[in-house]
């Protein structure tokens, strides 16, 4: 890695790194502005969309007999995965000390909680019946009914919960000293608003000592996350008795999906926001290059996955393991899964060529057919099983309707809307960390 | 500004090395009853008021996570007890395999909220009502201070002695000693 990089990430001092970083807050522009209008009518679009399947029933939307698992199961399953890079570079790599980190983690954090924001609308979309959410939840009832925990869809409410609820609480946490500095750069209403954001924190002794100790133990608790709760996610697959679905390939597979569509979505987001607010200092291509390389290790190992599952049916010797595998490819929706091919496989080969790693253009385009790519494993996954089961008479093909796309629409909508509003009202870069990467003012020496 | 029970100090440094140095004088001298601020977190400083000593949210953090393991175990376990007709697969009604992910997942949530929990009580926050002295918004910039909130006035001549000859950059105490923002 070129050393400019490396030190083209360290302010000159702590003061330079609070005033360049918290600079472009609550002072939006016109392209945020344009941005955040577009952002809000696709999600009021979404919304639209959503009010009709209330009203006239789940037949607006595409999935019927035999494939109840559509797109709402396929973006449920795309946005989870988006949210695991987050986690990744904010636990994992805190817990390695890994330096190129300090930049990006707050973006991805905020990634990470608003994608699990918008996974979250997804199973009460798929349920029809959005007022029985509740049921999910084991709650003492007078009927005695309890939900069956040996199910992994129950896994599922279990993971999904955990994860956003200890993802947030790490967010805010790594938050407090950072909204105390935008506090103690405002004035009036502002700075009560974020003097009660950031609790009263006064960097003290007390607190710092404290402070650092839990921040460590919710590194150790979500880092194990990561990994877990793509699997469990997998697992609503996996467990059951479904040709293409039923292998122990799933967890692996899926957890090395979601940390490269995840770092492949981070690139994409802080490109653009790196640029807009002039951070060249804080996030550049040192960051990308290192997210690109994650993108590159998860892209071999997804590889490896696609061609391993095409073995396990070949060498099964199980007629409709062999035949899903077989339709996936050649069959009516070939293109579904060509487009993951080439998307997940062959376009990310480009970063091989460090010129082509550190370039803006490429990395960003690259970054977009990911995400694209990633979308369409999952449809691959979701709608070919059960459209060609066990039983032929059963057969037909899956699309969405224009509802099913308004919806997907309309999630991209609501997690801009949450991103765009966290782009200008909190620090995208954690402020605190980027000084830690500063030199200490010093008078003699700290070598006592 | 004098309290009832003391003077109010503050000694402003701008260079870590003599902010150490002003707490290993002020350890040494045997004076207690201080607090120190800072931009970002220094293990330096940490190791000069602490010692190694470590925070007890740790101890939040195990009870948290055991709870979370026990009750992970207990809602499923009593639940299925009381429902036994859902046996998928013919496994034993409590099946530890089956139960592993929500004793895991319950272990991480119980385990982190408690975490937080504690890291509330041992930082003192939410800290809305500090002492003045506290609220130097320098601070958060590139400033480290030592206050004293309630000082005994015969020890004030002394106190500024140690923090002036350990290199702050400004020793003030009483009202003095409270940073009002230029033109705020």
């Amino acid at each position: 890695m070129d050393d400019k990089y490396r030190e083209a990430n360290r302010p000159a001092t702590y003061a330079a790194a609070n005033r360049d970083i918290i600079r472009p807050l609550l002072t939006p522009t016109v392209m945020w502005v344009a941005a955040f209008v577009l952002a809000t009518a696709a999600m009021v679009y979404g919304g639209y969309c959503w009010y009709l399947q209330i009203t006239w029933g789940m037949g607006v939307a595409g999935i019927k007999h035999p494939t109840f698992w559509g797109v709402y199961i396929v973006t449920f399953v795309f946005w989870v995965g988006i949210g695991h890079a987050g986690t990744l570079i904010s636990a994992i790599l805190y817990l390695v000390r890994s330096r190129w980190r300090t930049g990006v983690y707050r973006a991805s954090e905020a990634m990470t909680i608003f994608a699990v924001m918008t996974a979250l609308l997804f199973p009460a979309l798929h349920l029809g019946r959005v007022w029985q959410m509740y049921w999910f939840f084991p709650y003492p009832n007078q009927r005695e009914l309890w939900m069956n925990f040996k199910s992994p869809l129950m896994w599922d409410v279990f993971a999904i919960s955990t994860y956003f609820t200890i993802s947030s609480v790490f967010f805010y946490v790594g938050l407090v000293p950072d909204m105390a500095i935008v506090r103690d750069h405002s004035t009036g209403l502002v700075k009560r608003i974020y003097n009660i954001l950031a609790l009263g924190w006064r960097g003290t002794n007390k607190q710092w000592h404290s402070y650092m100790a839990a921040y460590g133990f919710f590194a150790a608790f979500a880092a194990p996350l990561v990994l877990s709760v793509h699997s469990v996610v997998s697992w609503d697959f996996a467990m059951s008795n479904t040709a293409g679905w039923h292998s122990t390939l799933f967890p692996p597979y899926f957890v090395a999906g979601a940390i490269f569509s995840g770092c492949a979505m981070v690139i994409t987001l802080l490109m653009p926001m790196s640029y807009l607010f002039k951070w060249h200092d804080y996030v550049n291509t040192w960051h990308y290059e290192s997210l690109a390389k994650m993108c590159l290790l998860t892209s071999g190992i997804l590889t490896y996955s696609y061609f391993m599952e095409y073995f396990i049916a070949w060498y099964s010797q199980n007629p409709y393991e062999q035949y899903i595998f077989y339709w996936r490819t050649v069959g009516e929706q070939w293109w579904i899964f060509a487009t993951m091919v080439v998307c997940n496989c062959i376009i990310p080969l480009v970063w091989y060529k460090k010129a082509w790693r550190q370039n803006h253009v490429i990395l960003f385009v690259v970054s977009i057919f990911v995400n694209i790519g990633m979308w369409f494993e999952r449809l691959n996954i979701v709608a070919s099983s059960t459209s060609r089961s066990f039983d032929p008479s059963t057969w037909d093909l899956y699309w969405p309707t224009v509802v099913e796309w308004g919806i997907l629409l309309g999630s991209a909508g609501w997690f801009s809307f949450w991103f765009l509003l966290f782009a200008k009202t909190l620090p995208g870069v954690a402020i605190t960390e980027i000084k830690e990467m500063v030199e200490p003012p010093v008078k003699g020496s700290l070598e006592g | 500004m004098s309290t009832a029970s003391g003077t109010q100090i503050k000694g402003v440094y701008a260079h870590l090395d003599c902010l150490l140095t002003g707490i290993d004088d002020l350890k040494s001298a045997g004076i207690t009853g201080w607090t120190v601020q800072a931009p970002l977190p220094r293990h330096e400083i940490e190791e000069a008021i602490y010692e190694g000593r470590p925070s007890p949210v740790r101890w939040w953090t195990l009870i948290g996570a055991v709870t979370g393991l026990t009750v992970g175990f207990l809602l499923p376990s009593l639940t299925h007890a009381q429902w036994p007709m859902i046996n998928p697969g013919g496994k034993p009604v409590v099946s530890l395999p089956t139960f592993a992910v929500i004793m895991f997942e319950c272990t991480i949530l119980i385990g982190g909220l408690a975490t937080f929990a504690g890291m509330i009580v041992h930082t003192g926050l939410p800290s809305l009502g500090l002492p003045k002295i506290l609220q130097d918004p320098r601070v958060v910039d590139d400033k480290f201070t030592i206050s004293f909130i309630g000082a005994p006035a015969s020890q004030r001549e002394r106190i500024e002695e140690l923090l002036k000859g350990s290199g702050a950059v400004e020793v003030t105490h009483g009202a003095d000693a409270i940073y009002e923002v230029p033109n705020a």
